[in-house]
């Protein structure tokens, strides 16, 4: 008995162990990377390749794995990205998080932190322009086509991100009151944390419809309308350098390729408006 | 240390600490409880279950205050050179906190069962507090302390709520097992949400079944 209880352990320590040395089973959309070769630090290894992560908000999710990939790919540093609402992840700077670059989707909360001196006021730059989108489930059985579909008894949850916190939250409620629905609608209503988690309730059919960002809107499981942009302050998304930064400069590098060469296509194909560009772009509707 | 490690290498090493810390800390605290009686007793007995009963959200805000830039996080990085929000001896401190109770509550009832009259025999044989300790308790009571430590181990492994607050979810940092799982769902990536729930499932599964029969030999069934 005690024998057999003793190799268990044993086989679990061998288990962290192996764990440890394992290649890391964390390369997903979260964390794009190509985990460095062997177990040593990959900064200590070679200080001309670096790791940095960075924070942004939940709309990027799609854009910037994209973009986080090529920039690994050729300039061999590696980024970690971290995502969440805006708001959570300034309150998070703010408690001292290790973040090297802060992706923001309202600049507003960028220059909350600059007021702080937490962020590093010459790397404040706008990156692009958000827009939302009216979301329905394809399997629900709704049609939902323009802000009054909302009120279809049909519907019993709509999913918008929290608008205490996430920017894409905050322009929503302010297109439903613009609309004068939020009223009507707020019953229905449940929040995601964030973007990610709205549109995950809606893929899911959870929430048979709801509202969330164009730059994550392209999913199979739904179809989407845009939202007029008139209706809500417009979500300027600005990002800047976080002060206590181990690497300032590399986190300068992945902001200047965001809105460089390589990042803007990216970012364009994700439907967002970037600075100094007027929108082109074809509503999607609802078949 | 620890950077780029996958969450399960996270989890296991995280949960180890955490684990390891609130056996040693519950050992003392039952010894404490079970054979000595003195002022505010009752009022350390409370603290020390009040993780199991307060939300962990609370316990998550507590540490992050308390920890934080703003707290005394400046103070003890300047000191000991360690920060805990935001990175790993964060989640180890909240996964110990909250694994405490269940330790203690398990050692505690193994400490019980020994007799009284075994101890004094101990001591009329002119052992000291210290001796009785090593040389009698813990070698009658070592199933429920392995037993005790293995739920702790596993109450780590599963924190999540507290864990997020104060250690926050940066892949390769401080995402555990339970963040990752968290991560996976948020992005719809259900392959990979399914893969680690079953994992966490499984771990768990075998240990308790373990924890189990060290308990049955306790209780000598």
């Amino acid at each position: 008995m005690n024998k057999r209880l003793s190799l268990c352990l044993l086989v679990l320590l061998l288990l962290a162990a192996c764990a440890r040395q394992g290649p890391s089973p964390s390369a997903n959309g979260s964390s794009s990377g190509n985990p460095a070769a062997g177990s040593g630090d990959p900064a200590l290894a070679d200080p001309a390749q670096a790791e940095i992560t960075v924070a942004a908000a939940a709309d990027l999710q799609f854009a910037f794995s994209d973009i986080a990939a090529l920039f690994e790919e050729q300039n061999g540093h590696k980024v970690t990205l971290v995502f969440g609402s805006t708001g959570q992840l300034a309150q998070q700077i703010e408690n001292g998080a290790p973040y090297d670059l802060f992706a923001a989707a309202n600049i507003d909360f960028v220059h909350q932190l600059l007021e702080k001196d937490l962020v590093l006021e010459e790397s404040v730059a706008l990156y692009a322009r958000g827009r939302i989108v009216l979301a329905a489930n394809r399997q629900a059985g709704v049609r939902v086509t323009n802000l009054e579909d909302l009120l279809d008894p049909q519907i019993r949850h709509i999913a918008i991100p929290n608008p205490e916190h996430a920017p894409y939250g905050a322009a929503t409620r302010q297109a439903l009151e613009s609309a004068g629905l939020w009223d009507a609608v707020q019953p229905k209503i449940v929040y995601g944390e964030n973007v990610r988690q709205a549109l995950q309730y809606i893929q899911t059919g959870d929430a048979e419809a709801g509202i969330v960002a164009l730059s994550v809107a392209d999913v199979p499981e739904i179809t989407w309308t845009l939202i007029d942009e008139s209706l809500h302050q417009p979500l300027d998304q600005a990002l800047a350098i976080v002060s206590s930064s181990p690497h300032p400069d590399i986190a300068g590098q992945f902001a200047r390729f965001i809105n460089g060469e390589q990042g803007r296509p990216i970012m364009r194909r994700y439907g967002f408006v970037l600075p100094g560009e007027t929108p082109i772009m074809n509503p999607n509707t609802v078949p | 240390m620890v950077n780029g490690w996958s969450p399960l290498a996270l989890s296991l090493w995280v949960s180890s600490l955490a684990g390891l810390a609130a056996l040693v800390l519950g050992v003392a605290l039952a010894w404490l409880l079970v054979r000595r009686n003195f002022r505010g007793k009752s009022f350390l007995e409370g603290l020390t279950l009040l993780s199991l009963v307060l939300p962990p959200t609370v316990l998550g805000y507590y540490l992050l205050v308390l920890l934080g830039q703003r707290g005394l996080g400046p103070f003890i990085e300047g000191f000991l050179g360690i920060r805990f929000v935001f990175a790993w001896p964060g989640a180890v401190v909240a996964a110990s906190i909250t694994a405490l109770p269940l330790v203690l509550q398990t050692v505690r009832v193994s400490f019980a069962e020994i007799s009284k009259e075994i101890e004094d025999a101990a001591r009329v044989d002119g052992c000291s507090e210290w001796q009785l300790f090593w040389r009698v308790m813990l070698p009658i009571a070592w199933r429920g302390i392995l037993a005790g430590g293995l739920l702790g181990f596993l109450r780590a492994l599963g924190e999540f709520g507290a864990t997020l607050m104060v250690a926050g979810n940066i892949p390769g940092r401080t995402q555990t097992l339970s963040m990752a799982i968290y991560d996976a769902v948020q992005a719809n990536n259900l392959a990979r949400a399914n893969g680690l729930a079953l994992l966490l499932t499984g771990m768990a599964f075998g240990m308790l079944f373990l924890v189990l029969r060290l308990n049955r030999r306790i209780v000598g069934i």
